[in-house]
């Protein structure tokens, strides 16, 4: 009886573990998206030296990657977009409340040296976007997209300009959106006063494209570099002003990373590095050799920064396409993209494991 | 007599060692069952309490139309999606649907069709008179959703499935958020601020920007449900909804059972659906096996299908006409 007795002591506990094990096995069990969740940056170790330094932003805040390691910097908040001024000495980026956001010039250590903007009020709609901003090739001016003017529901930006060491009353209106598309990004200014954006429009069937557009002067009619049906924005120049890095879509729902030569006015023929995933933000590395980007990795599809050395450009392809590209007036872009892929597909390196990197946030790379 | 009691005792206070493992693995069954149990004992309640939820649509809501339930397993079958409004806003079970979607699943050939049911679209209801498409579940529940959408799309309906915009939220956040590409800047300086504060009447601006990302619940659901900035409006929105409809099929096809748990807890009095758990498991399965590119996406956008108009006739409300030549023609070419 005794022997007896003591089992059933042993057995119950045995049990009561053994049944808690099982629920708390099961629970291990779940699939790597329900319970993986992403960590800082600063706590992970990138598995691949990129050289110079790169900002990027992770849920409203900013961290800086240098000699293969992440440090975060700047005030709290919701920041995002950093962009480096050309001298490589400040950058800007943006800092977004619930209702508006705004644009600060930060040294590189993230300090707040002045709010270029004040796009607050207390009314909900006099409240206002600033996003994208671009510093010219001479420092002295700052591009941005901003949604004003606005008229009721609709809430469109357009691409501002105004003075890097001015105050917000100095902006200028440089590009007239399509109504209800949610407007012009992405501006990168050219030397010469020349402006790259991005342009939406949308069909009555609901279909929504994306082209990249030159503009010579402010409100001067753009031209569209890209056609419709290639659906290309985020554009990425290169150091030296000859390449253009984006994303186009094609109407799909995946990506394809693409890098056109730019004259300065024109796109040449376009040559597909990656497709099939869910490209983003494309940044070149500091001596144009190369392309930082965003992707999805692993099941939880957080979004990773990756590496691309790009293959060596042909000398011819590019003088061809200089050449060739003929600047007009207009809405159709005159050289249309190559949907060919490159004949040496460059292989990416994924640099992160486990962040989540904000992908409209290019990085900033110098 | 008397010197067999001890040997007795003594035998039986032995344990035989066949009989204690017996003992054990008996024990261990019986416990870990009780853990497994215990683990997907939500999942049972869910499956009690808000798959099989029985309709009874109003015959002769549609020219072929058949009572629910009807599809034997492995034929097509169509699901009417409906998603709702912040729930606190009206009685319980009286919400508008902002989002109803219908989609055919066809398992053998692996087609997924989706067509949005533009929610301002005036027709009569099943329940009497005219109004907005988005009403019939105000006025009877999905049974009125249902035999509405029937009697005017001439569909044959063999499911439903709701949602309650927190339920939407949840859902994404328990898998891990979505990735997709946002087409153009979604900008809304009058969106509904109505999720987990008091004042539910209320505005907010938001901002969602293009390109590929990662979305949480709530930034998804600000793409899905803003529509005073796109200039097609709700056909903009309804387009945006299929898309984030096969972001969460995507993300839903790497789950396993271990998970139910957790996407029920996601899902408690947010969601309600006429599927049994076996056309549940078997919509998964298809869920898991079917190609993006064999989705067929379908808006009934302006002018080919519908065209705006409001006056004293619709309550003073501006409201879509249905083009029924039309429509009827892709629904029959979609939805035989």
């Amino acid at each position: 009886m005794i022997v007896r007795r003591i089992a059933a002591i042993l057995f119950l506990p045995m049990m009561f573990a053994f049944g808690a094990g099982v629920y708390l096995y099961l629970g291990t069990m779940k699939s790597k998206v329900v319970k993986e969740r992403a960590q800082l940056p600063t706590v992970t170790k990138p598995r691949f030296v990129l050289p110079g330094t790169m900002y990027v932003a992770q849920e409203g805040r900013l961290f800086k990657l240098s000699a293969g390691s992440f440090s975060e910097i700047g005030p709290p908040g919701d920041w995002s977009q950093p962009a480096l001024t050309p001298d490589h000495t400040k950058m800007i980026a943006v800092s977004r409340s619930g209702f508006y956001s705004d644009l600060y010039l930060l040294d590189l250590d993230g300090h707040v040296i002045k709010r270029l903007t004040k796009d607050d009020s207390r009314i909900i709609d006099g409240n206002h976007w600033a996003f994208y901003p671009k510093v010219s090739p001479d420092g002295a001016t700052l591009m941005y997209s901003f949604d004003s003017p606005k008229y009721g529901y609709q809430v469109d930006m357009a691409v501002w300009s105004m003075p890097l060491n001015g105050t917000q009353t100095q902006a200028r209106r440089r590009t007239t959106p399509n109504d209800h598309t949610g407007g012009d990004v992405s501006p990168i200014p050219l030397a010469g006063g020349g402006l790259l954006f991005v342009r939406h429009s949308i069909e009555a069937s609901t279909a929504v494209t994306s082209q990249i557009y030159y503009q010579s002067r402010p409100f001067a009619i753009p031209k569209a570099l890209t056609s419709e049906a290639d659906d290309c924005s985020q554009p990425a120049l290169s150091p030296d002003g000859t390449q253009l890095a984006m994303i186009c879509t094609g109407g799909k729902q995946t990506a394809k990373l693409e890098v056109a030569p730019f004259t300065g006015n024109a796109l040449g023929p376009a040559k597909v590095l990656l497709d099939g995933r869910l490209f983003a933000a494309p940044a070149w590395s500091p001596d144009g050799k190369a392309l930082a980007y965003f992707a999805p990795a692993g099941a939880a599809g957080h979004f990773q920064l990756w590496y691309l050395a790009l293959p060596a450009v042909p000398p011819s392809a590019s003088a061809s396409a200089s050449t060739s590209a003929t600047p007009s007036v207009g809405t159709t872009p005159t050289v249309r993209a190559s949907a060919s892929p490159a004949p040496t597909q460059p292989v990416p390196v994924q640099v992160t494991q486990g962040v989540d990197l904000s992908a409209t946030s290019a990085p900033a790379w110098f | 007599m008397a010197g067999q009691g001890p040997a007795r005792r003594r035998r039986a206070s032995r344990l035989d060692p066949a009989r204690l493992a017996a003992l054990t693995v008996i024990c261990l069954l019986l416990s870990g069952t009780a853990g497994a149990a215990a683990y997907f004992f939500p999942v049972v309640v869910a499956g009690v309490g808000q798959t099989g939820q029985t309709v009874v649509v109003p015959p002769g809501s549609s020219p072929n139309a058949r009572p629910t339930p009807s599809a034997p397993p492995g034929a097509p079958f169509t699901v009417l999606l409906l998603g709702s409004d912040d729930d606190s806003k009206f009685q319980a079970d009286h919400v508008l649907t902002q989002s109803m979607i219908l989609v055919r699943v066809e398992p053998a050939t692996k087609h997924v069709t989706m067509l949005s049911i533009p929610r301002d679209l005036w027709v009569p209801l099943s329940t009497g008179g005219s109004a907005k498409i988005d009403a019939a579940y105000s006025y009877g529940g999905a049974a009125a959703a249902i035999a509405t959408v029937q009697r005017n799309f001439h569909v044959h309906i063999d499911e439903y499935a709701w949602i309650g915009l927190k339920g939407l939220i949840k859902l994404i956040d328990r898998l891990g958020g979505v990735d997709l590409f946002v087409t153009n800047p979604v900008l809304d300086d009058f969106y509904p601020n109505d999720i987990d504060v008091k004042y539910i009447y209320g505005y907010k601006r938001v901002a969602v920007l293009p390109g590929a990302q990662h979305l949480n619940g709530a930034h998804a659901l600000e793409y899905v449900r803003s529509r005073h900035n796109d200039v097609n409006g709700d056909f903009g929105r309804s387009a945006r909804q299929q898309q984030v409809l096969l972001a969460i099929k995507a993300k839903a096809t790497t789950l396993n059972a271990a998970d139910l748990p957790d996407i029920v807890d996601a899902l408690k009095g947010e969601f309600k659906t006429s599927m049994g758990l076996d056309r549940v498991r078997s919509l998964l399965g298809v869920a898991a096996s079917f190609d993006l590119a064999n989705v067929k996406q379908v808006v009934l956008y302006v002018p080919a299908f519908t065209n705006y108009d409001h006056g004293p006739k619709y309550g003073g409300q501006s409201v879509l006409i249905p083009h029924w030549t039309e429509i009827l023609a892709v629904t029959r070419a979609n939805f035989p």
